[in-house]
């Protein structure tokens, strides 16, 4: 192994199943973080969160009491969120397109079909750094620009009522 | 009475939504984004991370073993909800257990399922059988991602895109 090793940088697992949660730990591990902390659940991983304040966060979409969709919501909209900007991949089974509809109107950064790969995972990691999005406060909805292409060339009507002006304000 | 208009006919209030460009926000130190990328395109690294989930493969087969059990058992009481995530399990462990077309096959069921539930639809007994059936014998088959596991995880895909179409088509007569 490279020996690369990152003292300060943290992440956050939120799987309820055992086996997928070790399983991602040790790819942090193997990635270098020393810092990775574990929760079961939405509920706890907010409790987590504000204690830990992770730079990133792995969770797992169907959990119980609180599942990761309701989670990203609270990440991003609630006023006791230490940081709404943190990246968020949702790793999950669920490929059902109305799931992975609801996970990024929830908010995430990334989304990860399982069975996962560490390459396909690391991808994702690197896809945040490469390639960070804009985000988007627009009526209900805060976190990352849902769009990934915008066409500059674009003439047409806007299709949103909440289309991005030019002169945007920041809040 | 009141005349409606389209939706290219109503005047578009305007919501100004608020972009927050890449920088502003914080995403990681700079200095720790430089490293970490390095990280995750090094390739002894990612040799490494894929050994970690070589190593957990007899676990996770394992897990998926109790799992097929826990399904059967659903099935048995007609619990359609915990047969699904039972099955939802398989398929998140099976891939990264070597079992690839037990994962295949309980994604197909999971499809299945979703859509009959979403449909308000109570699915058919025979294609659950014949889906926990194959999941059974796959999980526990020596040589399950041959093709002979690939054969049946492409016929029972078949079968729930033909069940799903029916409905489908029934729903919009």
């Amino acid at each position: 192994m490279s020996g690369a090793t990152f003292d300060y940088l943290t992440a956050l697992i939120v799987e309820d199943n055992v086996h997928m949660r070790t399983l991602l730990h040790s790819l942090m591990t193997a990635l270098g973080l020393k810092q990775v902390f574990e929760a079961t659940n939405g509920e706890d991983a907010f409790v987590v969160m504000r204690e830990r304040k992770p730079d990133l966060i792995l969770t797992d979409l169907s959990m119980k009491p609180v599942d990761g969709i309701a989670f990203t919501q609270e990440v991003r909209m609630s006023h006791k969120s230490p940081n709404p900007y943190v990246p968020i991949i949702m790793i999950t089974g669920h490929t059902e397109r109305h799931r992975v509809e609801a996970a990024r109107d929830a908010g995430v950064t990334e989304f990860l079909a399982k069975p996962i790969t560490a390459q396909n995972l690391f991808l994702r990691i690197a896809e945040i750094i490469e390639r960070p999005r804009p985000f988007v406060r627009a009526g209900d909805y805060f976190g990352p620009d849902r769009r990934r292409r915008a066409d500059e060339n674009y003439r047409g009507p806007w299709r949103r009522h909440e289309d991005v002006r030019s002169d945007v304000e920041i809040r | 009475m009141t005349a409606h208009k389209s939706d290219s006919q109503i005047p578009h209030k305007r919501v100004r939504a608020a972009k927050i460009p890449p920088g502003v926000y914080p995403v990681f130190a700079a200095k720790d984004a430089a490293r970490l990328l390095r990280a995750l395109n090094d390739p002894e690294i990612i040799a490494q991370a894929a050994l970690v989930i070589v190593s957990k493969a007899e676990e996770l087969r394992i897990a998926v073993l109790s799992h097929v059990e826990r399904m059967a058992e659903a099935a048995r009481l007609s619990n359609h909800g915990e047969v699904f995530a039972q099955a939802h399990e398989i398929r998140g462990l099976a891939g990264c257990a070597g079992l690839v077309a037990t994962g295949r096959i309980a994604n197909t069921l999971c499809k299945y399922l979703d859509a009959l539930s979403r449909a308000g639809a109570a699915p058919e007994q025979s294609v659950v059988a014949l889906h926990l059936d194959a999941i059974a014998r796959a999980a526990h088959a020596e040589d399950e991602a041959t093709r002979l596991g690939d054969t049946v995880a492409n016929e029972l895909a078949a079968l729930v895109d033909k069940k799903l179409a029916e409905i489908n088509n029934s729903a919009t007569r």
